[in-house]
Formats: structure tokens, sequence, C-alpha cells
């Protein structure tokens, strides 16, 4: 399973392939990504992604987003002057 | 919020709130900003909270999550004083939230989620990422917020938002959701593939 695998499949299947389970596969995907799920567990969602081209998109999609999330917003810095003022009046 | 036994002396207040707590200062500014929309409010939201932190330091105990707790507070203060003066319509009561969802069954979200390629969002500015993430309501936004950006796990959000460990999944299953199909309606309006 893998690589060549998903080629087959996104090849001869339509993209709009389904999964059965695909919604009980994105929780238990989601679950893993936030670091909420054992070994084990990860083992038995990594073996069903791996085999299943629409689990696998989703996958990709959902660190895709995260990812995203994490790098693209902008941080502002909070300035000096105001951590300053923050100081004094909450030390007051 | 667990010590209550002993105050702290003002030399282990100081110690605690300059070193324990400002290292999350723009953490928490980024989260104000990110919840009001406003400079200002941001501000100010940041303010009454380092405030309250200060004020409420006993209540804190050294060596548990200073970050968690600050956030808590941020939260609380956001609820009870901006929340109430916002008239943005955009911000929904979190009973609301969780009532209208769990009436229909879920499946408001979970019908037709269309089809968003992880290639387009690579590709996404973090302007247009900002503005899907803008335009959930606050409650949504909030968990995506702790748990993407803050990294917070299940349980230290579940003490921050005051909710059970079930419903930070179920309520962040839910804005994830929300979340990819206003990032897949954003790509569609544009015209990506
Ligand atoms: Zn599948």
């Amino acid at each position: 399973m893998g690589a060549f695998v998903r080629w087959i499949q996104k090849t001869m299947m339509s993209k709009k392939a389904r999964c059965p389970k695909e919604e009980y596969w994105i929780e238990l995907v989601r679950l893993m990504l936030d670091g909420q799920t054992t070994d084990e567990e990860n083992a038995y969602v990594l073996k069903h992604v791996d085999g299943c081209y629409r689990c696998y998109d989703n996958f990709d999609l959902e660190k895709a987003i995260r990812e995203a999330l994490k790098n693209k917003l902008i941080n502002i810095k909070v300035s000096d002057a105001f951590i300053a003022e923050i100081n004094r009046k909450a030390k007051a | 919020m667990g010590k209550s036994k002993v105050g702290y002396n003002d030399i282990e207040k100081n110690d605690i709130f300059d070193n324990e707590f400002m290292t999350h200062i723009d953490a928490l500014y980024n989260f104000a900003y990110k919840l009001t929309h406003n400079e200002d409010e941001a501000k100010d939201l940041l303010q009454d909270t380092c405030m309250k932190a200060f004020r409420f330091i006993n209540s804190f105990e050294r060596g548990t999550n200073a970050k968690a707790w600050l956030f808590r507070i941020l939260k609380n203060s956001f609820i009870n004083d901006y929340r109430k003066k916002s008239k943005n319509p955009g911000m929904v009561d979190y009973q609301e939230v969780e009532t209208y969802y769990s009436s229909d069954g879920g499946e408001i979200e979970t019908q037709s989620t269309p089809d968003l390629r992880s290639e387009t969002v690579k590709g996404m500015l973090g302007d247009e990422i900002t503005n899907a993430l803008n335009s959930m309501a606050v409650d949504f936004r909030t968990v995506i917020i702790l748990c993407d950006l803050e990294g917070f796990k299940y349980d230290e959000m579940s003490k921050i938002l005051d909710i059970p460990i079930g419903t930070v999944r179920s309520r962040l299953h839910r804005a994830r959701n929300i979340l990819k199909e206003k990032l897949a309606a954003y790509a569609a309006s544009m015209g990506y593939k």
C-alpha cells in the first residue's frame, strides 16, 4: 500500500470517489493531528488513510489548513511602551 | 484555580508576574485581537487581563500552566465585559451555538462539504486565511485559535473554556468543518481550482 496504490486510485477512479465512513475517519484524523490519540490508534488511522484515496486527500487537506493557520496569520508584537504601561497599571 | 492557603509576598508576586505571565503577553494580545477584531478593544482586554492576573495572583499556583490560566481570565473578561457591549452580529452565545447545532443533529455542516484541495490552501495568502477565520462565529473561532494557533491540548481548552472535554472535541470538529467550508467557498469565488 502507498504511493502506487494511490496513483492507481487517482488515475482509475473519479475525483468524487467517496469513502463510506468518511466523517468517521476525518474525526479520527483530526484527533490524531491534535495529539489526542495513542500510538496504537495512530497506526489504525494511518493504515486506513494510506489505502483510501479520499481519506488520504482529507488527511493532506487537514494538515495544510493547520499549517496555513500556524504560519500565514500575522502575529502582532506588543510594544515595549505598552508593556511598561500594563506593568505600571497592574502593579499599582 | 487551586492555591488559597498562603499568599505570595510582593517580591514573589512581581517575580511571577514578570517571569511567568509577561512571557505570554504577545500570545494574549493576539488572542484578544482575534476575538475582538479591534485594536483598542484588544488592548483594553489585554490590560484588564493583566490587571486581574496580578490582583488574583494568589489563586495562581506556581509551576502550573500560566498560559492556560491567563487565557482563561482573558476569555472570561471577553465574555463578561466585551461581548455584551459589542454589536457585532457575528457573535453568538456559546449556549446558542451548542443548542443550534445539536438540535439539527450536526447535519448542517457534514452534508455536502465542498471539495477543497490542499494545494489550494497552500497557495492562499494570509489575508485569505484570516478572512475565513474571522467570518466564523466567535465560539468556533476560539477553539480553532486555542488548538491550532496556541497549541493547547483538549484538557487545557476544557479548563480555559469551562466546558467538558467532549464538548471541546465536538465543537472543534464542527469548527473545522465550518472553516473548511469557508475556505472552499472563498477558493471557489476566487476561481481557484
Ligand atoms: Zn476512507
